[in-house]
C-alpha cells in the first residue's frame, strides 16, 4: 500500500508507537533488574547483576522456578502422549461428532483460568472428602489441571500438522513397499514433526506461564514461579522481582525462538 | 485382515478411533466438563458461616449477587473494563497487523512477529511486573517526565481506571495483532491494488475490501481479546490496587478468602455466562455489519 | 500373452457406481492408456489396481495371481502419482532408495540402483537436492525413477504430464515412451489429455460414466470410433443427423442424401466425418457423384501454423468444420470469410453412428 507522505509516517508512527507499547512492559522489567539501587529511581546510579544471584538465593523463588519448570514438562510430556493420538484420530478418520469432540477437546481455551481453577479446586476438595485422597495443593493436582490447559494446544497444532502431510505422500510410500507403520513412523511423523515441536514448545509456555488456574491449586511450599512473582509484587517492587520475572522472559523467549525453527509462529493462532 | 489392523493407523476407522481419542476426552470431561457442573451444583447451595456449605438447590447466591450494588459494579466494570479494552485493540491491532503481514523480508517478519508473540506469551506475572515499573510513582514514565521537568510531583498513574486498562490492553493487543496478521496475509495484495487501480483511496480500500474480508480474524480476535479483558485477575489486583474490583480476583477471593464457595461459585457462572453471552452477542453484530450472514469462529 | 487381466471389476460408492463391467487384459510389456473426461472412473480403475481403493466386484490377476485383496505395499507395482507425491523430507537419492529400502537390499546395492535409476532420468547430479528444490519436469522424473528403481512388474502412471507445460510435455511423453520400451515395463497410463494418449500408448480405453466405450489402437479409434461419445472424445468431428436409408444410404434431416462405408448399426442417427478428410472446393467446381458433397458458407477460419481450420455453416444450417493442412502458405484462394464453397469428402471417410 504505497501512502501519502504525510500518511506515511503516521502509519509508521502508529505502528511503532503500538509495537513499542506492546514491548515496554519487558524492556522495562529486563532493564530495572539491572539497576544497582534497591529502591528504583530514575536514571540508575549504575549496573549489576547481583539480584540475580539474591533471587536465587530466596526459597520461595529458587522452588517456585523448579517446580514451575517441573510442572511444565511433565504436563507436556503427558499432553503430548494423549494428545497427539487425539490428532490422529482427528486429522484422519472420519466419524460422527467430530466436531464435538474437536470442540470438547479445544474447549479449555475458552474456559477462563479463574473460571476452571475454582472448578477444580472444589472439585478436588470434593473428591479428597470422598476418597480421602488430597488434590489440591499439591504436584500430581497441579499436573492434572496443567495437562488439561495443555491439550488444546497439542491437539490444535498437531491436527495441523498432520493434516499437512498428503494422502498421496502416504500412499506413494506404501506403493513402494513400506507397510501403514513403516510408512507413518518414515513418512508421517518426519513430515509433521514441525508441528509436534510447535505443540510441545507452547505446551510448556501456556504452562510454566499459567497463573489463574495455578491460583487455586498451589500450596505452602509448592507455588510455581508466576505465583510467587504476583505475591512478591503485593508487597515489593525492586530489582530482584525484576531479575526474576527477566529469567522468565528468557526461558520463554528461548522456547519461542526454537519455535520458529519448526513452524510460522503466527499460524499457531 | 491384517491389511485394515495396520492401516488404522493410517485411517483410524471404529475402534482404533476411539482408543486414540479416548485419553484426551476422559481428560477433558473428567477434568473441565465435571468441575464446570460442579461449580454449577455448588452455586445452588447455602453458605452457613458455620458448617460452610449446606446441600440445598436454591438461587439465593444468584439473588444477592445481582441485587447488591457493590456486585452488580463490579460486574459493571468488569464488563466495561472488557468492552473497552477490546474495542481500542481492534482499533489499534489493525495497523501494525497490516506492517506486518506485507513486510517483504522474511528475517524482519519472523523478527517483529516474535516481539508481538513474546509479550503475549510472557506470562501475566512478567507483564504486570513491567507495568508496575513503568507506572510506578517512581516508575519510569514519572521519572522521564519530572526529568523534563513537565512536573513536580509523579503523576498518580497506578492504581487507577486507566492504569487497569493499560494493563488489560497490553495482555490482549499482541493476541489481536496476531490474530489480524495471519488472517490479512491471506488476502493477497492484488486485491488492495485492483481496488486502488479503480480510485478508491486508502480508507475506502480498508473499509470496502480489507475489513471485510479479515472479519473472520477480527471476530475471532476480538472474542479471545473480549474473555481475556474479563477474566483479568493480575492486573485488577496489582494495578487496580485495593479499591478497583472485578469479578475475576472476587471469584478468587469468596472462594479460598472467604470460604463462601457457594457465592464464589455462582459468581464464577455468572462470569463465564456473561463472558459467553456478550461474546456471541458481538460475533452476531460484527458479522451482520459486515454483510456476513454468519461468521463462524474458529477454536 | 495376457498379463494383467480385470475380470468384471466394480466400484460402487453407496448407490452410485464409479466403475462397471470392467473387462481389459494386458499384455507383457504394453502400453495402454485409460482415456476419458473427468469422473468417467478411469483414476479409480488405476487405484483398484495399485491397491488403494478396494473392489467391489470382480477380480484382478497379475502374471496369473490373483491380488484384489493383496494389500497395496504388497503389490510389486510402481506408481507415479499425479502432483508426483515425493517425499518432502527426503533429498532425492533417498526418494529413490525408499522402495529399495522397503525390500531389505544392502547398502551397497541400493546405492548401485539409486545411481542406475538417476542417470537413466538424467538427474544424477540432483541426487542430494530437495524436492522443493526442483522444478515441476525434474520432479516428476524423481518420480518415474523412484517407481522404476524397484524393479516393478507394473508401471503405474495418474496424469503424469498434466502439471506440465507443452513444451516439456512433448519431451516427456517420448521420454516415458523410450524408457517403456527399453524395459519392457508393461504400463497403465490415465489421461484425460487424448493427445497423450493417441501419441503414447499402444492401445486406448475410452472411458465414460464409469463404463468402458470402446478399446483399440489409436489408429482404431480414432479411424473407426464404434459410437458417438468415442468419435466426439477423440479429436474433432463432424456430425450430420439423419437416419439410414439403404445398405449404404444415409438421409439427413435437412433432406440431403449421403453415401457412407456401409458399416455402423442398422439404426445409425448420425453420419460422421473428419475434418481433416473433407476439403473445400469452388461453388461452381463440376459435380462428383462418387463423392458427398454439401454447399456451405465460410464463418471463421482459425490460424494455427501448421493447420488452418474452418468454420462453415451449410446451406441447411448445418456448422461444418474443415482443416487443412498448410502446405502452400498462407493461400487463401476462394477462402474468405463469408464465401461460399462447396465441402466433399468421400463415403470411405463417413461413418455412421448410433
Amino acid at each position: 500500500m504505497k501512502l501519502p507522505r504525510l500518511g506515511t509516517w503516521a502509519y509508521y508512527g502508529i505502528v511503532g508507537a503500538t509495537l513499542a507499547f506492546v514491548v515496554a512492559p519487558l524492556l522495562a522489567v529486563i532493564w530495572v533488574s539491572v539497576f544497582v539501587n534497591k529502591i528504583i529511581g530514575f536514571p540508575p546510579t549504575g549496573y549489576t547483576l547481583k539480584w540475580y544471584a539474591n533471587a536465587w538465593a530466596l526459597v520461595d523463588f529458587r522452588e517456585g522456578f523448579l517446580l514451575s519448570l517441573q510442572l511444565a514438562l511433565l504436563a507436556t510430556a503427558i499432553g503430548l502422549a494423549i494428545g497427539v493420538p487425539a490428532a490422529l484420530a482427528l486429522a484422519r478418520a472420519r466419524f460422527r461428532g467430530k466436531a464435538f469432540i474437536s470442540t470438547l477437546l479445544l474447549s479449555p481455551m475458552m474456559v477462563p483460568g479463574v473460571v476452571a481453577g475454582s472448578g477444580v479446586y472444589l472439585y478436588f476438595i470434593q473428591i479428597e472428602l470422598l476418597s480421602g485422597v488430597q488434590l489440591a495443593a499439591t504436584l500430581p493436582g497441579l499436573i492434572a489441571a496443567h495437562v488439561v490447559i495443555v491439550i488444546p494446544w497439542v491437539v490444535r497444532l498437531v491436527t495441523t500438522a498432520l493434516l499437512s502431510v498428503s494422502e498421496n505422500v502416504e500412499e506413494a510410500a506404501q506403493n513402494l513397499g513400506a507397510t501403514p507403520l513403516q510408512t507413518f513412523w518414515r513418512v508421517t511423523l518426519p513430515i509433521a514433526r514441525p508441528g509436534l515441536v510447535a505443540g510441545a514448545l507452547f505446551s510448556f509456555i501456556v504452562s510454566f506461564t499459567d497463573l489463574e488456574k495455578s491460583l487455586f491449586l498451589v500450596g505452602p511450599g509448592r507455588t510455581t514461579l508466576p505465583i510467587a512473582i504476583i505475591n512478591y509484587l503485593e508487597w515489593n517492587l525492586d530489582p530482584t522481582i525484576a531479575a526474576v520475572a527477566t529469567v522468565q522472559i528468557f526461558i520463554i523467549g528461548l522456547a519461542l525462538v526454537i519455535s520458529d525453527r519448526y513452524v510460522k509462529l503466527s499460524r499457531a493462532f | 485382515m491384517t491389511q485394515a489392523a495396520h492401516a488404522s493407523l493410517l485411517r483410524p476407522r471404529g475402534g482404533t478411533t476411539g482408543t486414540l481419542l479416548a485419553p484426551a476426552t476422559i481428560v477433558a470431561v473428567v477434568l473441565l466438563v465435571a468441575p464446570l457442573f460442579l461449580l454449577l451444583r455448588y452455586s445452588l447451595n447455602r453458605f452457613d458461616p458455620g458448617s460452610l456449605m449446606i446441600e440445598a438447590l436454591t438461587l439465593e447466591n444468584y439473588v444477592k449477587f445481582f441485587t447488591d450494588p457493590f456486585y452488580r459494579d463490579v460486574l459493571g466494570r468488569t464488563i466495561h473494563i472488557g468492552v473497552v479494552s477490546t474495542a481500542v485493540c481492534v482499533v489499534l491491532g489493525f495497523l501494525p497487523a497490516y506492517f506486518i503481514a506485507r513486510t517483504q523480508s522474511v528475517k524482519m517478519k519472523s523478527l517483529l512477529i516474535i516481539a508481538v508473540i513474546l509479550p503475549l506469551l510472557m506470562g501475566n506475572a512478567v507483564r504486570v511486573a513491567g507495568w508496575m515499573v513503568l507506572m510506578g510513582d517512581s516508575g519510569v514514565i514519572n521519572a522521564a517526565v519530572m526529568k523534563l521537568g513537565l512536573r513536580s510531583e509523579p503523576y498518580r498513574l497506578l492504581y487507577t481506571d486507566l492504569a487497569v486498562l493499560i494493563g488489560t490492553i497490553s495482555v490482549q493487543l499482541p493476541f489481536m495483532i496476531i490474530t489480524l496478521q495471519s488472517v490479512i496475509e491471506s488476502i493477497h495484495p492484488s486485491l488492495e491494488e485492483a481496488a486502488l487501480g479503480m480510485g478508491a483511496n486508502h480508507w475506502q480500500v480498508f473499509s470496502r475490501v480489507l475489513l471485510p474480508l479479515s472479519m473472520p480474524g477480527v471476530v475471532v480476535g476480538t472474542v479471545l481479546c473480549f474473555i481475556m479483558g474479563m477474566n483479568a485477575y493480575a492486573t485488577p489486583v496489582l494495578i487496580g490496587g485495593p479499591t478497583f474490583h472485578m469479578m475475576a480476583p472476587k471469584v478468587y477471593e469468596q472462594i479460598t478468602k472467604a470460604n463462601n464457595w457457594p457465592f464464589g461459585a455462582a459468581m464464577a457462572i455468572v462470569l463465564m455466562v456473561t463472558t459467553l453471552v456478550l461474546t456471541m452477542l458481538s460475533s452476531w453484530l460484527m458479522a451482520r455489519m459486515s454483510g456476513h450472514g454468519s461468521v463462524e469462529a474458529k477454536a | 500373452m495376457s498379463y494383467i487381466e480385470f475380470h468384471r471389476i466394480e466400484k460402487r460408492y453407496g448407490s452410485f457406481h464409479a466403475v462397471s463391467d470392467f473387462a481389459l487384459s494386458l499384455d507383457k510389456g504394453e502400453l495402454v492408456a485409460l482415456l476419458g473426461p473427468s469422473g468417467c472412473g478411469k483414476t479409480t480403475t488405476l487405484r483398484m489396481l495399485a491397491g488403494f481403493v478396494p473392489v467391489s466386484g470382480g477380480r484382478i490377476t497379475l502374471g496369473g495371481k490373483d491380488i484384489t485383496e493383496l494389500p497395496a505395499h504388497r503389490r510389486n507395482i510402481g506408481m507415479v502419482f499425479q502432483g508426483y507425491a515425493l517425499f518432502p523430507h527426503m533429498t532425492v537419492a533417498k526418494n529413490v532408495a525408499f522402495g529399495l529400502e522397503m525390500r531389505r537390499l544392502n547398502r551397497e546395492e541400493i546405492e548401485l540402483r539409486v545411481k542406475e535409476a538417476l542417470s537413466r532420468v538424467r538427474l544424477e547430479a540432483f541426487a542430494d537436492r530437495l524436492p522443493k528444490q526442483l522444478s515441476g519436469g525434474q520432479q516428476q522424473r524423481v518420480a518415474l525413477a523412484r517407481a522404476m528403481a524397484i524393479n516393478p512388474d507394473v508401471l503405474l502412471l495418474d496424469e503424469p504430464l498434466s502439471a506440465l507445460d507443452a513444451r516439456l510435455r512433448h519431451e516427456v511423453r517420448a521420454e516415458i515412451r523410450q524408457l517403456q520400451r527399453e524395459l519392457g515395463l508393461t504400463t497403465l497410463i490415465v489421461t484425460h489429455d487424448q493427445d497423450e494418449a493417441l501419441s503414447m500408448a499402444d492401445r486406448l480405453v475410452v472411458m465414460n460414466k464409469g463404463r468402458i466405450e470402446q478399446v483399440g489402437s489409436p489408429a482404431q479409434l480414432y479411424e473407426e470410433p464404434s459410437n458417438r461419445f468415442v468419435a466426439e472424445f477423440m479429436g474433432k468431428t463432424n456430425f450430420l443427423e439423419g437416419r439410414r436409408e439403404g445398405p449404404a444410404d444415409f438421409r439427413t434431416t435437412h433432406g440431403s442424401l449421403l453415401k457412407s462405408s456401409g458399416d455402423g448399426p442398422a439404426a445409425a442417427s448420425c453420419l460422421s466425418f473428419r475434418p481433416e478428410r473433407a476439403r473445400m472446393v469452388p461453388v461452381d467446381a463440376s459435380d462428383e457423384p462418387n463423392l458427398n458433397t454439401l454447399e456451405a458458407r465460410v464463418q471463421l477460419f482459425t490460424y494455427l501454423g501448421s493447420v488452418v481450420e474452418c468454420r462453415l455453416e451449410s446451406s441447411t444450417g448445418q456448422p461444418l468444420l474443415v482443416t487443412r493442412a498448410n502446405t502452400s502458405g498462407v493461400q487463401r484462394a476462394g477462402l474468405t470469410e463469408g464465401a461460399r464453397v462447396k465441402v466433399r469428402w468421400s463415403p470411405e471417410d463417413s461413418r455412421l453412428l448410433a
